[in-house]
């Protein structure tokens, strides 16, 4: 590939296509495929099930639900092996096998995205080691778009947070280093939070380590990227507020009210009506075509007109929609003045377009209804309200009496939570008496088990008591130290990144404000003050300011030091520096030709719809002069955010 | 120089060469008819064992000594493997040149580095009770027949798994062989078994009769390429017949009297016959040669030829290659032919030289490309050069030619001709190299400890050399004899400054030799710290390791050195290296808290977080099913955080913990009263359970409950109207109304619930009125929503609003109109 023509997701997307189906070719004849539940999504994406199936794939097992047949000698299973269960669950299950079924098995293992020592260790002790031929199939990064690479780690978000299990940043640098393999070292290494810090740290490393390793030529690291210009790794902790907002673009409210999956939605059928013939089936593996009540349909960009809508703010989407049907409605009509056969045929051969046109028009008006509906109702609207309240900045206990009322209507409790911990976050903790007081109303209408949730979120840092938040609240005090913040401090960052845009306009956007209806989320805003310094200072503080303030040539955090350090967690900026000689080198042959470089922008811990959207509002004014590519551990909303602490269980049982 | 056409012998209508590599080969005294030999593919080592069916003279004790010993081609001795592990009934090379042996008793050893270190492994299903019989090796995997004619196939070595194949019928076997995976059209290993008349083909799954009449087979034999297969019958006849056996390719009278010694192809289109001293060449259409020897030979069949060896000489035979059979053929007028002459009469400095270009001036290119494929076909360093000097002759006369090949093809020749030196003995045929690969040559050079040709043509080749240095080292410290000190001071300052170094494997060596302090040493030098993580950790470094691990940064590692603590040391010093090291502790924890709840509630105990201990019997106490367990894990959990009442969280832990144990008891009770038992309640919230009582009418009974667990009035009052109109109960929700000059939540959530139910009658009638809070405009929108214009229209006209009432009227329809209309004539200020 030629160096300069930049990171291509096709690429990824080929490659993970083709190193699967390998490995599935590896073993002749039929076979049972068992898969972790969590990899069926991933896997949707960059191959049809029908191509399983053209693989010898016969039927398709979830390892979860520990169901697998004899109905094949071959069985493969596919599963993560980072974590101790899988591979337990694969040992149970192999085993199991051997002992009921009276053909000998062949099993093979493929664990993604790599062969750990956990895993061998455990097969070992199962007994089974011996038994089993295993693999990797080394699936990292997975495209759910052509901007933007996911690793698709469910349970990202607990683990890092949570559990502080940094395994997830492990895989990232794993991720990462391909990147740097094939396109180059990122020339500048720049980000925000202790989670970023480290992966910063272990990329670092891994150079250092890929250097001296044996199996690597040494042809590998010498050179920063001529067609990347830098990575920026964002730490999710540093910005949780954002994700407990209500998201408020097209693809953010789907989200919101019907979770999206891996570019796929459940939607009830009676709201987008039944599935057109049986084509949008087998886009997943063992996903049998759900007639009935439930529709699977696919979110992404081959539906044009959902690529139109989907970043666009959702109170304009009726609009848009009425449009595009009035344009379609001409275009049908356009058959009636069809005079000659040309026109005529030209209209035949438009018409499977038109067709799957109104088709994708027809869903989409199905689920704006429905989003409407909710919008437009009493709790969506109380809801809003607290939280523009909330990063409006007034006084947080007026809106108490607000969320204590949405307690006693029995709403969703992620709701509630959501509420709470954004006050949390925002004004840097509750009051210790109306902590005590909403856990309590908490505890008393969605049961006692959530003593554990609140728990699990105060450890996540999500919600905490005013006292134990010890520093902060006071951006005067921060000035000279030159410790990290513990905390990020919205109140000061609100008025110097300018989070809150009043007037926003949703039409025609002139602010990433407009994906919150008037709240730019800080961590954009962040990537901002690295690749659009000029423009965030004149929002900030005026034209005059950014005339003489910081100069077009400064670079990494320059400028905007003082809201870092009111910002959670590490904050750096490194050179990886390649050979001088061969970059001079490179310099000589390239010359300094203005194409436009990528920037590779990581969010550690997940990256919502919103942002997405807000990153990609961001990449379109600066078209021309560099690319965003987006990488995430996972799509996350608030409501998944809270899933991670919410604990399942209930007094109910027995 | 001798004519390269003087080895060649015609075999029908092609040419075969015998190319003498090597003479003066084995001792005179050994007795090569008593050996047993495998010869490594792509001219490799060769290994003798003494034939132990084989009478041999008694030499007192010393003889019975046994080994094998591992030769290069040109007869020096390598190696000298001991041997006392019972009898070997397979011997063999892999295409890596590793060593396989396989005893009787189904032991395989894999000797890797031609210097007797080795791997070991069984082969298992069931060749320890019946025995291994006799292997038949490919370039990556063996299969093993035992003598109940059950085959076991071992497809590589790098974690070989045995595997059995399908069963043949149990008969004597008079001859076998295998097809290599690489060639068959399962991709797995295919066993061709002569018994009875016919032939079997055993696959994993299958063993089919091929239903040949004309057996029984002395001997099977696979054509390298594995498309043609030689049958030698009883009678004397040669057979050759495509692998799949579906056509006759050749037959052939042997019309030998005693049956030959070994049957091997020579390429791909010629069988030899073995006898002791005596070998016949078999060409296509039957067309035979002979050969003489003085002693006793062996073949080693290669993939483009055979190696003959005997005591005295190691020859190449194979087919003369066509291109060098059209420039050295007598009378032969190709234009590479001409080229070569050209040379010579440039040498002589005669005009002819120009004279022969002209003449194949049109084929010129092809000529070149032809001289310098021949040069590569050539083993004598004569006629190598003199090829070459024919193509750079050829090319200086073409206007445009690439020299890459020509390049390509010296840089070849250099290093064939290194290593075809006697003192190294790798005869690789062009061929055999392109096939072998220089990093694979560089490695039989580094097993065989010739590191300077070997890092001389890894700098020459620009391939890395840092696998040279670091076997190198590992050599030295296993087998240097100064003190530990002096090696590693010579180890490192010889490695220093070059990349790809790995210490940990030299750190290995020398702990695997018993020099753990030398090893550690040399560990402190490894810069990639997960690599040191395994060697620490079976050096019992077990902290050390724990903290290289976690350096790492992969959690994978860090996750292994825990498994491998907790299963070797006592549990209390295992919770004493987690101190001080959280990530250690998030992962304990985390893959504790889903599979070994024990160890965590003594890391809690242990650590002192009793919150923590108190939060994991609390979600045990949800896991029970009985009512009474739950309760006393409840308390059991209240007692955990017994001595610290005074912190905001224990005190509402404290609370909560004996709330819920309350609400357990009082569902139970609900449920037993009011539902003979069944679980109605069990497991709801406390505002569920209200929402429930109020529902199925027992309004009295939740009043109390809210009081005993204080649920603040406003909640109550949500609960209750959310329930009422739940219930569509509207007389109730109308009593409440009346009776109630005012309300906790206000009236307004009353009127949008009820509304929102449908009922705009009564939310109209009975509760716009009563939101007196609100201003007029509000009031009179809330009518508007129940549908009653003209209260709306009366709302506005108390508050005299003129403005609103001519909107009101735009929005308005029918008879109201006319209401309204009359409205804004009363505000109208009279004329």
């Amino acid at each position: 590939m030629a160096p300069h023509s930049g990171i291509n997701t096709d690429d990824i997307r080929e490659k993970a296509r083709k190193d699967l189906l390998d490995l599935l070719e590896g073993v002749r004849g039929k076979k049972n495929l068992v898969i972790e539940k969590s990899l069926a999504g991933p896997i949707g994406i960059f191959v049809k099930f029908s191509t399983l199936q053209d693989h010898g794939v016969d039927k398709v097992f979830f390892l979860e639900n520990d169901n697998v047949d004899a109905s094949q000698k071959n069985v493969i299973f596919l599963a993560r092996g980072e974590k101790a269960n899988q591979p337990i669950a694969v040992a149970e299950q192999i085993k199991r096998l051997q002992k009921q079924s009276n053909i000998d098995h062949e099993f093979s293992v493929v664990w993604v995205p790599r062969r750990t020592l956990v895993c061998n260790k455990i097969l070992e002790e199962a007994g089974v080691l011996g038994d089993v031929g295993v693999e990797e199939l080394p699936l990292h990064f997975i495209p759910l778009e052509q901007d933007v690479l996911s690793l698709c780690l469910d349970d990202c978000f607990s683990d890092l947070y949570l559990r502080k299990d940094p395994t997830s940043i492990f895989l990232a640098a794993q991720a990462l280093m391909p990147i740097q393999q094939a396109h180059g070292l990122f020339p500048r290494i720049i980000g925000k939070g202790d989670n970023a810090h480290r992966l910063m740290e272990l990329l670092f490393r891994m150079r250092s380590e890929a250097a001296a390793d044996e199996s690597t030529t040494s042809k590998f690291g010498l050179m920063p990227s001529a067609s990347v210009e830098s990575l920026v790794i964002i730490d999710r902790e540093i910005d949780f507020a954002t994700v407990l907002l209500t998201q408020l673009t097209y693809e953010g409210l789907i989200d919101e009210m019907f979770g999206i999956q891996h570019n796929q939605a459940e939607i009830d059928s009676s709201v987008v009506g039944p599935a057109p013939g049986a084509q949008q089936s087998g886009r997943t593996p063992a996903a049998p075509a759900q007639q009935g009540l439930k529709r699977k349909i696919q979110l992404d960009s081959f539906d044009k007109l959902f690529e139109q809508l989907r970043d666009t703010n959702g109170a304009i989407v009726d609009g848009l929609l009425n449009k595009v049907a009035r344009r379609l409605q001409s275009d049908m009509e356009s058959r009636h003045t069809a005079k000659t056969t040309s026109e005529l045929r030209d209209f035949v051969n438009k018409l499977p377009g038109y067709q799957t046109e109104q088709q994708s028009l027809k869903t989409h008006i199905g689920l704006t209804e429905e989003i409407m509906k909710n919008t437009q109702g009493d709790i969506f609207r109380r809801t809003l309200e607290v939280q523009q309240n909330l990063y409006d900045g007034s006084d947080p206990s007026y809106q108490h009496d607000t969320i204590e009322e949405l307690i006693s209507r029995d709403v969703p409790l992620t709701a509630i939570l959501r509420l709470l911990c954004l006050e949390s976050c925002i004004s840097g903790g509750l009051r210790p008496k109306d902590l005590d007081n909403f856990k309590r109303q908490i505890l008393h209408a969605y049961g006692y088990q959530h003593l554990l949730t609140l728990d699990a979120l105060e450890k996540m840092g999500l919600l905490s008591s005013r006292a134990s938040a010890n520093v902060l609240l006071n951006p005067i005090g921060m000035g000279g130290g030159a410790a990290e913040a513990t905390k990020t401090n919205y109140n000061y960052l609100r008025r110097v990144l300018k989070l809150v845009v009043d007037e926003v306009n949703e039409q025609n956007p002139n602010d990433i404000a407009y994906v919150y209806s008037g709240y730019a989320p800080l961590s954009v805003r962040l990537v901002q003050s690295i690749i659009q310094k000029q423009h965030l200072l004149t929002i900030t503080k005026g034209a005059s300011a950014a005339s003489n303030g910081v100069s077009s040539a400064a670079h990494g955090w320059q400028g905007f030091e003082e809201a870092l350090r009111n910002t959670k967690g590490e904050t750096f900026n490194r050179v990886q520096k390649g050979d001088d000689q061969a970059v001079k080198a490179r310099h000589m042959l390239a010359g300094t030709g203005g194409k436009a470089k990528t920037v590779v922008v990581m969010f550690l811990g997940g990256i919502t719809f919103t942002e997405i959207a807000a990153l990609r509002f961001v990449a379109k004014s600066e078209e021309g002069r560099r690319k965003i590519l987006i990488c995430t551990t996972d799509v996350i909303s608030g409501d998944r955010m809270m899933e991670a602490a919410i604990e399942t269980g209930d007094f109910g049982r027995g | 120089m001798s004519n390269p056409t003087a080895d060649w012998e015609r075999v029908g209508d092609r040419f075969y060469r015998k190319i003498k590599l090597y003479d003066a080969v084995f001792d005179q005294d050994l007795e090569l008819e008593n050996y047993v030999i495998a010869g490594a593919p792509c001219a490799g080592a060769i290994a003798l064992y003494r034939d132990e069916d084989k009478l041999h003279t008694y030499r007192g004790s010393q003889a019975s000594k046994t080994g094998i010993d591992i030769y290069s081609c040109a007869g020096k001795l390598i190696r000298r493997i001991n041997w006392d592990k019972g009898s070997i009934r397979g011997l063999g090379w892999s295409e890596d040149e590793k060593l396989l042996v396989v005893t009787e008793d189904g032991i395989v050893r894999c000797y890797y580095d031609l210097q007797g270190d080795f791997t070991q492994f069984s082969l298992g299903n069931g060749a320890e009770q019946h025995g291994v019989k006799a292997c038949r090796f490919w370039s990556t995997g063996f299969v093993a027949i035992l003598s109940n004619n059950r085959l076991i196939a071992v497809s590589h070595y790098n974690e070989p798994r045995p595997k059995l194949l399908a069963i043949p019928p149990e008969a004597t076997v008079h001859s076998w062989t295998v097809i290599p995976p690489a060639y068959t059209l399962s991709r797995s290993v295919e066993v061709l078994l002569a018994i009875g008349q016919t032939i079997y083909v055993v696959d994993s799954s299958e063993a089919e009769d091929r239903v040949l009449p004309n057996g029984p087979f002395k001997y099977v034999s696979v054509s390298p390429n594995g498309l043609y297969v030689t049958l030698y019958t009883e009678d004397g006849k040669v057979w050759v017949i495509t692998s799949d056996f579906q056509n006759k390719i050749g037959e052939y009278e042997s019309k030998a009297k005693t049956i030959p010694k070994d049957v091997q192809w020579c390429g791909n289109d010629s069988v030899l016959l073995v006898w002791e001293d005596e070998v016949h060449m078999i060409g296509p259409d039957g067309a035979l040669l002979k050969y003489y020897y003085d002693g006793w030979v062996h073949l080693l069949a290669d993939i483009d030829g055979v190696r003959i060896m005997t005591n005295d000489v190691c020859e190449f035979l194979q087919r003369v290659p066509s291109t060098t059979e059209d420039i050295f053929k007598l009378g032969s007028t190709s234009p590479a032919s001409v080229l070569l002459d050209a040379v010579d009469q440039l040498d002589k400095k005669s005009p002819k030289a120009d004279e022969n270009i002209q003449l194949i001036r049109p084929n010129l290119p092809d000529a070149v490309a032809a001289c310098v494929y021949s040069a590569g076909q050539e083993y004598s360093t004569h006629w190598q050069k003199q090829l070459l000097k024919a193509a750079s002759f050829g090319k200086s006369v073409l206007d445009l030619y690439s020299s890459d090949d020509f390049v390509d093809m010296c840089e070849k020749l250099r290093v064939l001709n290194a290593v075809r030196d006697y003192r190294l003995g790798l005869p690789l045929s062009f061929e055999q190299y392109e096939r072998l690969t220089a990093e694979k040559l560089i490695q039989r050079l580094i097993n065989r400890r010739e590191y300077l040709l070997a890092i001389r043509l890894s700098d020459y080749l620009r391939l890395p050399t840092n696998k040279i240095y670091v076997h190198w080292a590992s050599q030295k410290v296993r087998n240097s004899t100064a003190d530990e000190g002096a090696i590693c001071e010579t180890v490192v300052k010889k490695l220093a400054n070059k990349r790809g170094i790995s210490f940990e494997y030299i750190a290995r060596a020398a702990y695997d030799e018993g020099r753990s302090h030398l090893a550690t040493q040399l560990l402190n030098h490894e810069s990639r710290a997960g690599k040191q993580v395994p060697l620490l950790l079976s050096m019992s470094e077990d902290e050390l390791a724990l903290d290289k691990a976690i350096a790492s940064g992969d959690t994978d590692l860090v996750f292994f050195v825990l498994l491998h603590l907790k299963k070797t040391l006592p549990l209390a010093s295992f919770f004493r290296l987690l101190t001080n090291r959280p990530l250690a502790t998030a992962l304990v924890e985390s893959s504790a808290r889903d599979q070994d709840q024990s160890l965590l509630k003594d890391l809690y105990y242990q650590d002192d977080r009793r919150l923590d201990g108190a939060n994991l019997l609390f979600s045990e106490a949800l896991a029970q099913t009985a009512p009474q367990t739950k309760v006393d894990k409840l308390k059991l959990a209240a007692k955990l955080i017994a001595d610290n009442t005074k912190d905001p969280t224990t005190s509402l832990y404290h609370k909560s913990f004996s709330e819920a144990q309350a609400l357990i008891r009082l569902q139970t009770t609900l449920d037993n009263d009011l539902h003979g038992g069944e679980k109605v309640y069990t497991g709801l919230s406390l505002n569920a359970t209200l929402h429930r009582l109020i529902l199925t009418t027992h309004a009295k009974r939740a009043t109390k409950v809210a009081s005993e667990f204080r649920v603040p009035d406003k909640t109550l009052a949500w609960i209750r109207l959310r329930a009422l109109v739940a219930k569509r109960d509207w007389a109730e929700l109308e009593e409440i109304a009346i009776k109630n000059k005012r309300s906790s939540i206000g009236w307004e959530p009353y009127f949008n619930e009820i509304l929102g139910a449908g009922n705009t009658k009564l939310a109209g009638g009975v509760f716009v009125a009563k939101c007196t809070g609100l201003t007029a405009r509000e009031r009179s929108d809330m009518w508007i929503k129940c549908g009653m214009i003209t209260k709306a229209g009366e709302e506005l006209l108390k508050a005299r609003d003129a403005e609103a009432l001519e909107d009101l009227r735009s929005r308005a329809s029918g008879g109201g109109v006319g209401e309204i209309d009359k409205m804004i004539a009363q505000l109208r200020p009279k004329r």
